[in-house]
């Protein structure tokens, strides 16, 4: 499924003292199973427009488009499904007593069977590999665990869009790079996934493209490749260190991810 | 520092007094968090790692003002902190704002700030970076280190970089204090960090497994590999 914005504005508030306008004229498109990575400065309209994939917020002008429909027409139980929002801190809205009751909750609200129900609750723990705590009380989780348990909740529904905004927050480094092996493993998968994150060394990881948001508007679209090497102020820790050996040895290469960047220095100074 | 489910954050309650120990003491400036609370808390202030847990006021001015409201401290003083304290977290213009049309960042900056008006000798920071851009994060933590020596500063982080200023690091794991090192040496004993699930900041790591010495910024790293590829071969570059 390919969901796209078109000329999307969204003020909050509007008409009142405390009007803000969060989006200004953004178009975009998410395309089926790419994970797109959504950055920039803290205030700069990302999670607005997370919101706006799914409808939850609604444009106050421009369109959102879902396989190129408006989105409004379609049953918001069905768009809510079929895309799937995990808020930012989402482990605050785990409820019940145990981690396999609270992500059997939403499949067995969309009505489902009690064997699908288990059948896609044990696949979204198996995804996020916490099939061995299905059984503990939420709150005896670390905040990691807890975290991963809050997003196999919105996965048990299949989405075909998951939308992560700042899903490594507070997390520490481990927690972190298993939550993107999560998003690498639901791509393989088929599903597409947009990160929203303030982390330019994650989203260098594991983004096929990116969006930068400044002041509510896109800034810069691309592969991370293009969007980084373009703009360095924009780049992440590898890129920088991998430009600033480029000016000296232009035969580096642009590698961006970790393990990228790590390859091509070796093969520089080992040849 | 240390994993999730470590026990740092139940540390940073026990300090505030918002859990009581099971056995054991605690002594904040020498008062007793669960017996003496006031005490306590009039010398302590908590940041929260999470910043939805910590608005409390209409508008940011409002929440930014409320510690300093508690303490009874005299109006025009009161206007002067909280101007001060929005401004040194980058969020002039703010103060009319309603904190819950605030991101996720910017809350975070509102909660510090509230904090910082107050300036309480004892500041417990759960994570006071985690939902800040870099520009922002390197912002509040120079606020940060402008607390040093006078304040007594506890930084909650899964951020190495940010405690290399620190006097002194104590990696927690598996609710037990495992460690107590200066943040140079905890950087470059990889079973330690290895064993408490810590990631070296990109550049030291990336020196490290290139077998370069220690390098603190990308131009240094940049600088030591290209001195590497000139002493191997010297041919292309320029």
């Amino acid at each position: 499924m390919r969901i796209s914005l078109e000329d999307v504005w969204h003020v909050y508030s509007p008409g009142t003292a405390f009007e803000t306008v969060a989006l200004r004229g953004v178009s975009l498109s998410v395309e089926p199973g790419e994970v797109l990575g959504i950055v920039g400065g803290t205030g700069s309209g990302k999670s607005t427009l997370a919101a706006h994939l799914n409808l939850l917020l609604r444009p106050t002008s421009g369109r959102v488009l879902v396989d190129g429909r408006d989105a409004l027409a379609l049953r918001k139980s069905e768009l809510r499904r079929r895309v799937g929002l995990v808020f930012q801190f989402p482990e605050q809205a785990l409820f019940a007593p145990s981690v396999e009751e609270d992500v059997a909750f939403a499949p067995r609200q969309m009505g489902l069977g009690p064997e699908a129900v288990e059948e896609r609750t044990a696949a979204a723990l198996g995804v996020l590999g916490i099939a061995h705590l299905a059984r503990r009380p939420t709150r005896a989780l670390s905040g990691g665990e807890q975290r991963r348990a809050a997003i196999a909740g919105t996965l048990a529904m299949r989405p075909q869009v998951l939308v992560l905004d700042e899903p490594t927050a507070g997390l520490d480094p481990f927690s972190r790079r298993e939550l993107l092996g999560v998003v690498r493993r639901l791509r393989e998968e088929g599903t597409s996934v947009v990160l929203v994150s303030h982390d330019l060394d994650e989203v260098a990881e594991v983004s096929d493209r990116l969006c930068v948001m400044e002041g509510g508007a896109v800034r810069a679209e691309g592969t991370p490749e293009e969007v980084f090497y373009g703009e360095l102020a924009l780049a992440p820790t590898t890129v920088r260190v991998a430009a600033r050996v480029r000016e000296s040895a232009p035969g580096l290469g642009r590698p961006v991810s970790y393990d990228e960047t790590l390859r091509s220095l070796r093969a520089l100074i080992g040849g | 520092m240390g994993p999730n489910g470590g026990g740092k954050s139940t540390l940073v309650r026990l300090l505030n007094g918002l859990l009581v120990p099971d056995s054991g003491e605690v002594a904040v400036a020498g008062h007793d968090p669960v017996t003496e609370p006031f005490e306590v808390r009039k010398r302590t202030g908590v940041l929260f790692q999470n910043p939805e847990n910590g608005l409390v006021a209409p508008f940011v001015e409002d929440d930014v003002a409320f510690g300093l409201e508690n303490l009874g401290v005299p109006r025009e003083e009161m206007r002067r902190r909280v101007a001060e304290a929005i401004r040194s977290v980058g969020l002039s213009g703010y103060e009319r704002r309603e904190p819950h049309t605030l991101s996720g960042g910017e809350k975070q900056r509102v909660a510090l700030a509230g904090l910082l008006a107050v300036e309480p000798e004892v500041l417990l920071l759960d994570e006071p970076t985690s939902m800040l851009d870099a520009p922002g994060r390197r912002e509040v933590l120079r606020r940060i280190g402008g607390l040093r020596r006078s304040k007594t500063v506890l930084h909650v982080t899964h951020h190495l970089e940010e405690l290399l200023e620190a006097d002194r690091v104590l990696v927690i794991n598996g609710g037990r204090l495992v460690a107590e090192v200066e943040p140079g040496r905890l950087m470059a004993d990889a079973a330690l960090l290895e064993e408490n699930r810590l990631v070296p900041p990109t550049v030291p790591r990336l020196a490290a497994d290139l077998g370069l010495g220690s390098c603190r910024t990308p131009e240094d790293l940049a600088g030591a590999v290209l001195r590497r590829v000139w002493e191997g071969s010297g041919a292309e570059i320029r």
